[in-house]
């Protein structure tokens, strides 16, 4: 039983977390895994939306909802979150996007800050095919097509109401019609 | 079973629905939500002085139900014994229930080296020096065999675990068996003792050269040790957010389970304070 750790304050994030990191294994170890990771945030960030392996898009998915839930609750002027910025983004001016585009954008969301969408498996088998990762209020056209109608939406309760009625009455109806055959018979 | 049923209802979190709705913002409101009501919102020193009352972060363990009921264990111990704010480096003393004792009580005073556990098996380790033999004792601190416990002396060291005592020369580990309370100037802040202890020469039980230690002094290694120390260091760590997001509560949860046990540990304190000055009265 381990007491969880204080230095440091982190903001929940909307993604489902696995217990356990993956390994990610590279020539360069533990440290290249870092590496591996970095690349992908920083393309990540500059493109905002990228198509790449699976296994990599999960762990790379929740270091960027990490970076930019730290950098909406600490905001630039804040040490660690400077320096985390600077390792995780390679490219300098990607920095400024993120404290300057990315965050306005982010801030009042309640829902997670980037999409993971499977994408195609070139060939068959039982492996983990690609995946896209793009961030949310990306300029580009949606991967998905939206869904136009949600059982919340009032026309639609309003006609699942009428549905059950209309199903009530007819039971009814058909109750009546059985019990005048029965007392006639 | 309608307990059962009351806590489960407490726990049940409102249906999120689809992306689009979680897009719309929100207003970010602490101290009132959108009835109007005031929100408790606990200090945020809070974490620090009842780091117990946060749960294991591993999600193997977690348990929402049996850490809410943990906590209602732990707030019903706190009423009845006043278990006192401490951080690794304060000096205490502890009484135990103890049977084969001839008072039936057994008290020992020491420094708290390390402190972990969450939930009702938090523990602390108290440790001294007694007729030049080193002893530490693990205190479980929710244990109903506990009778007292006392805080001689509350400050904080430069690192988080004193586990280095144990190869530091016998003097920094001495505490009187007898050591009085000793009253605090300033109530607000908890001072840092900024001490750099002498360690003895090596063999030392763990390699701390390889540790970043603030309250040691230059341990004056030959070199081949600290270029080891680098080769097997691992400094990407401190950059790894997902490893630091495994290992600790986020702060939103953090807020909800102290604004739950906040105004009973308030209470608890007013009435302490309350006991403690009707009973300077009577004396007087």
């Amino acid at each position: 039983m381990n007491q969880a750790d204080l230095s440091k304050l982190v903001s929940a994030l909307r993604i489902a977390v696995k217990p356990k990191p993956r390994l990610l294994s590279c020539p360069e170890g533990p440290a290249g895994r870092l590496k591996k990771l970095r690349a992908t945030v920083t393309a990540l960030v500059k493109y905002e939306r990228i198509e790449l392996n699976y296994p990599r898009a999960d762990e790379a998915q929740g270091y960027a909802e990490r970076l930019i839930s730290d950098a909406i609750r600490n905001r630039d002027c804040h040490k660690h979150t400077m320096e985390m910025a600077d390792y995780w983004l390679n490219e300098k001016q990607l920095v400024h996007k993120l404290f300057k585009v990315l965050v306005p954008r982010y801030q009042n969301y309640n829902s997670s800050f980037t999409r993971l969408v499977l994408g195609p498996k070139t060939y068959p088998g039982y492996y983990a095919g690609t995946a896209i990762l793009e961030l949310k209020g990306n300029p580009f056209p949606a991967l998905q097509p939206e869904n136009h109608n949600y059982h919340y939406w009032l026309h639609n309760v309003l006609l699942e109401e009428a549905k059950k009625e209309f199903r009530s009455a007819r039971e009814e109806r058909n109750a009546g019609t059985t019990e005048s055959v029965t007392t006639e018979s | 079973m309608a307990i059962v049923e009351h806590l489960a209802s407490l726990l049940r979190k409102p249906i999120e629905t689809s992306d689009e709705a979680g897009e719309r913002s929100v207003s970010t409101q602490k101290t009132g939500d959108e009835s109007g009501n005031t929100v408790i919102v606990a200090p945020p020193e809070f974490r620090f002085m009842y780091p117990e009352f946060l749960p294991d972060p591993a999600p193997e363990t977690r348990n929402r139900l049996r850490e809410k009921l943990e906590r209602m264990d732990m707030l019903q111990r706190r009423s009845v014994i006043e278990i006192p704010e401490f951080y690794t480096g304060s000096i205490m003393a502890v009484t135990v229930a103890d049977a084969n004792s001839p008072n039936k009580f057994a008290r020992f005073v020491g420094i708290c080296i390390q402190r972990g556990g969450s939930g009702l098996r938090a523990w602390f380790i108290l440790r001294n020096v007694v007729d030049k033999q080193g002893v530490e004792i693990l205190y479980e601190m929710y244990c109903p065999l506990i009778q007292k416990i006392e805080v001689l002396r509350l400050e904080r060291r430069l690192d988080e675990s004193l586990l280095y005592l144990r190869d530091a020369l016998p003097e920094y580990s001495t505490f009187p068996l007898n050591m009085e309370q000793e009253r605090r100037l300033n109530n607000s802040v908890v001072p840092i003792n900024p001490i750099k202890v002498k360690l003895r020469p090596r063999p030392w039980l763990e390699r701390w050269e390889r540790q970043n230690l603030q309250g040691v002094e230059d341990l004056n290694l030959p070199q081949r040790f600290y270029d080891k120390a680098e080769k097997v260091a691992k400094p990407w760590e401190k950059y790894d957010l997902m490893l630091h997001y495994r290992k600790t509560i986020p702060a939103e949860e953090q807020e909800k389970i102290f604004a739950e046990v906040h105004s009973q540990l308030q209470q608890q304190e007013l009435k302490r304070k309350l006991r403690r000055r009707r009973g300077f009265d009577n004396e007087q």
